[in-house]
């Protein structure tokens, strides 16, 4: 494979951007030939937001990836993961999901229905191959601050054992990011991120 | 030295330092605003947010007047605002480099148009550099300073989207000495500096000379680039097409331009001569396509690459594809249109909305109550327009709001109506259309919606909120103060979470014939961070009537077919409490 690359998908406020950059400054660290596209701006209040994430070995690519040719999936929230999914998965893609919901203004009036989630499993599973479910709502809890859903997903990523990236590596891309009561709370998360996933990775590592 | 994964923009800011930029000033605007967040972190360089882009420009043109580098930042429309000085700068040269930062918008992430600046460049006849990643945003913007001195213009580094919020690697390079070097006395020229019609005349064919100059320098210049590979396929590219262009042509060859003003016509030509047919691939407009017709080179673009949005390789492939260019299907187009696995529901759309207890949204919900027309202008308000509020009516450019509610009104239209604008666009471009609301005695109701900072765009500070872009402390400009000053004798001030006192003042203010002003303030949520305890319904009084949904707010959600609030998203402001007829809704003990 000359490039590996990774979408992250949610909601405005999630934390996309920062889990983004942990990634692709782990990769960076480790010799890799990184580009990153993010949405900023209007998007951000409570929209779709969508990080694209390259890693190349040689020369590097450009920053968006084709439609149909995401590897991997990391997806903040459920049903914004089946909306990049439908257009950037494949049979081979694998995706990791928070199933925490987040639900859009046409649901909140009443002008919409949020899909229900075995719906939305069903849909994930028509254009992947893996799908790993992070409860990532209770774990971030657990670490003692719920907007570290991010940080406890990208731990999960990197858990996987899906990047070809070492845990050590994202740790001390933390610590260059934090600090203090931050970095501890960022740090348990990416932990609790890392633990939830470890025995179902080793359980998929041989798809 | 090390390597460092840098944002476009993050690369412009360091490239400007590594050039010894002494005098920075920029609006923010996006995909602009992270320059001038970082070029302030740098040691030896003085960087501010201007009211506006022209007024940026203008600083920095006075500090390269005064011998110091300088450079100003903004959004593509940002340019249309400092247009004036742009202009005025291109004839009167400077004494130091003077580097414009222009951030374009393709696909419209988040502008309100997608226009083409590189037409800016043509217009104002001053040479304009493009990069395509962030190592070439470094080295541009650091190359654009000397540029600057050596043809005395400004120059003009025109970004996009996907490379000031794209990450690459950048090459970190020795820093510049921080020391600032000591002025010579002010240079007095004033045939060169004094833009009156006599002077400028003498400007203008200096003016076309430079160009001239330019072109043949940018001939020779290395980034300018022939990439040859199989001649039977010549691509002319620039900018962040060269990337997806580069991707999907691996075997082509390519002429890279690095400037796309004034261009390396001689260089185009050698390079059309040399390849069996010229394909241009570029955002937006036909700029370079249209310019290479004109020298004579046979070429084709718009007829396979659209004009509209941003490109992506996927979509360039597509293109190539049904152009002839390479063979097989339009896969992306094939994907799209071929019957995707179909789904057990529907997915809903999710725009960008109101965050949970912004305050905005008490405002909104009172001038929907009043079935006012509200005439509004740009920022995260602008979100009222959406379902359910409903409650925004027009959005033109930074600060139109109240010129056109003067103009409704003038043409007689009876209808209740407001202007509604935000605190960093009032200081923008808000206070010249609040003067002409004065003194051509209208009677327009301006709402200034003041959440003391400039939200949208990720929370700068601005004349109003009392600190600088260096996070010093400074005079807190009231705009209450500004409203009275120029004249406005009807001015109140209210909470917009506080439904009782606003619904009262709104209607005063609709009902007098006077020019009026509100300012609605309450700090942005996101910014002042002010969480109190979350809010609940109580499902025994609550009777479903709804109202709390007219509001739009995100924990207010249906849970098990009754009304409830999400505790994790609910932030306690309170609003909706206020609103609700049962008094179902109360904090949490």
């Amino acid at each position: 494979m000359s490039v590996l690359n990774i979408v992250i998908a949610g909601v405005g406020g999630q934390g996309n951007v920062m889990a983004c950059q942990i990634i692709g400054m782990a990769a960076v660290e480790e010799g890799w030939q990184v580009s990153a596209a993010d949405t900023f701006g209007v998007s951000q209040r409570g929209g779709a937001v969508m990080s694209h994430l390259r890693l190349a070995r040689g020369r590097p690519y450009g920053p968006l990836i084709p439609a149909g040719e995401a590897h991997l999936v990391l997806g903040l929230e459920p049903l914004e993961t089946v909306r990049v999914l439908r257009r950037y998965g494949n049979q081979q893609t694998r995706v990791m999901v928070n199933t925490r919901p987040n639900y859009p203004l046409a649901v909140l009036c009443g002008a919409a229905v949020y899909p229900d989630l075995n719906v939305l499993r069903e849909a994930i599973g028509a254009h992947s191959a893996v799908m790993v479910e992070v409860p990532a709502d209770r774990l971030a809890a657990e670490a003692g601050n719920l907007v570290t859903q991010n940080v406890v997903m990208t731990g999960a990523l990197a858990g996987s054992g899906w990047l070809p990236l070492r845990l050590a590596t994202f740790e001390r891309v933390l610590a260059s990011l934090f600090k203090g009561a931050v970095l501890e709370s960022n740090l348990r998360a990416f932990r609790l991120g890392v633990a939830a996933l470890a025995p179902e990775a080793t359980a998929v590592a041989g798809v | 030295m090390e390597k460092k994964l840098m944002s476009g923009n993050e690369a412009i800011a360091y490239g400007a330092y590594l050039g010894r930029v002494r005098v920075a000033a920029a609006y923010p605007g996006t995909p602009s605003p992270e320059i001038l967040e970082n070029l302030v972190t740098y040691p030896g360089v003085y960087a501010e947010w201007a009211p506006n882009e022209k007024v940026a420009v203008d600083v920095a043109a006075g500090a390269a007047y005064a011998g110091r580098r300088a450079l100003a930042a903004m959004k593509h429309v940002g340019l249309n605002v400092a247009a004036d000085s742009l202009f005025y700068t291109s004839y009167t040269g400077m004494q130091a480099g003077l580097v414009i930062i222009t951030c374009d918008d393709p696909a419209m992430h988040s502008s309100q148009n997608e226009q083409d600046n590189r037409h800016y460049a043509r217009f104002a006849k001053v040479p304009m550099l493009e990069p395509s990643y962030s190592e070439e945003a470094k080295q541009f913007t650091k190359l654009a300073f000397d540029i600057s001195e050596a043809f005395d213009t400004p120059v003009l580094v025109r970004s996009t989207t996907r490379i000031s919020h794209s990450e690459s690697i950048v090459q970190m390079e020795e820093p510049p000495s921080p020391t600032w070097e000591e002025l010579p006395p002010y240079k007095r020229d004033p045939v060169k500096y004094v833009m009156v019609p006599a002077n400028a005349r003498r400007r203008h064919p200096i003016i076309e000379e430079r160009l001239g100059k330019l072109a043949a320098y940018f001939e020779g210049l290395d980034i300018n680039r022939i990439e040859m590979g199989d001649p039977a396929l010549g691509i002319v590219t620039s900018g962040v097409s060269y990337q997806h262009a580069r991707e999907v042509f691996p075997e082509a060859s390519f002429l890279k331009l690095g400037t796309v003003w004034p261009l390396p016509v001689n260089k185009i030509r050698e390079f059309a001569s040399r390849v069996k047919r010229v394909v241009v691939i570029e955002e937006l407009d036909p700029f370079l396509e249209e310019q290479l017709r004109l020298i004579g080179v046979e070429c084709t673009g718009k007829k396979i690459f659209p004009i509209l949005g941003e490109f992506n390789s996927g979509l360039v492939r597509d293109c190539a594809r049904r152009g002839g260019l390479i063979a097989g299907e339009a896969a992306q187009e094939a994907a799209a249109t071929a019957p995707s696995p179909p789904l057990a529901a529907e997915l809903p759309p999710r725009p960008p909305m109101l965050c949970p207890g912004c305050a905005h949204r008490g405002m909104f919900y009172v001038l929907q109550h009043y079935k006012a027309v509200v005439l509004g202008d740009i920022g995260c308000y602008t979100l009222g327009a959406a379902p359910p509020l409903l409650a925004l009516h027009t959005c033109g450019c930074m600060g139109a709001s109240i010129g056109v509610a003067h103009g409704v009104d003038k043409a007689g239209c009876k209808d209740r109506k407001v202007a509604v604008i935000g605190d960093s666009t009032f200081f923008h471009a808000g206070i010249p259309p609040l003067i002409d609301v004065v003194y051509n005695k209208g009677a327009t109701t301006v709402i200034v919606l003041d959440n003391r900072i400039t939200a949208m765009t990720g929370h700068q500070d601005h004349p109003g909120s009392g600190r600088t872009l260096a996070k010093e402390p400074t005079v807190d400009i009231k705009i209450e103060d500004v409203a009275r000053a120029v004249g406005f004798q009807k001015v109140d001030v209210v909470d917009p979470l506080d439904f009782k006192a606003t619904r009262a003042i709104v209607k005063e203010h609709l009902e007098s014939n006077e020019p009026s002003l509100i300012v609605a303030r309450h700090p942005c949520v996101l910014y002042a961070r002010e969480f109190k305890k979350p809010y609940q319904i109580d499902p025994e009084k609550c009777n479903d009537c709804g109202i709390c949904r007219r509001i739009g707010c995100a924990p207010l959600i249906r849970a098990d077919g009754k009304m409830a609030i999400d505790q994790l998203l609910c932030i306690g402001c309170g609003f909706c409490a206020q609103i609700c007829g049962r008094k179902a809704i109360t904090q949490v003990a």
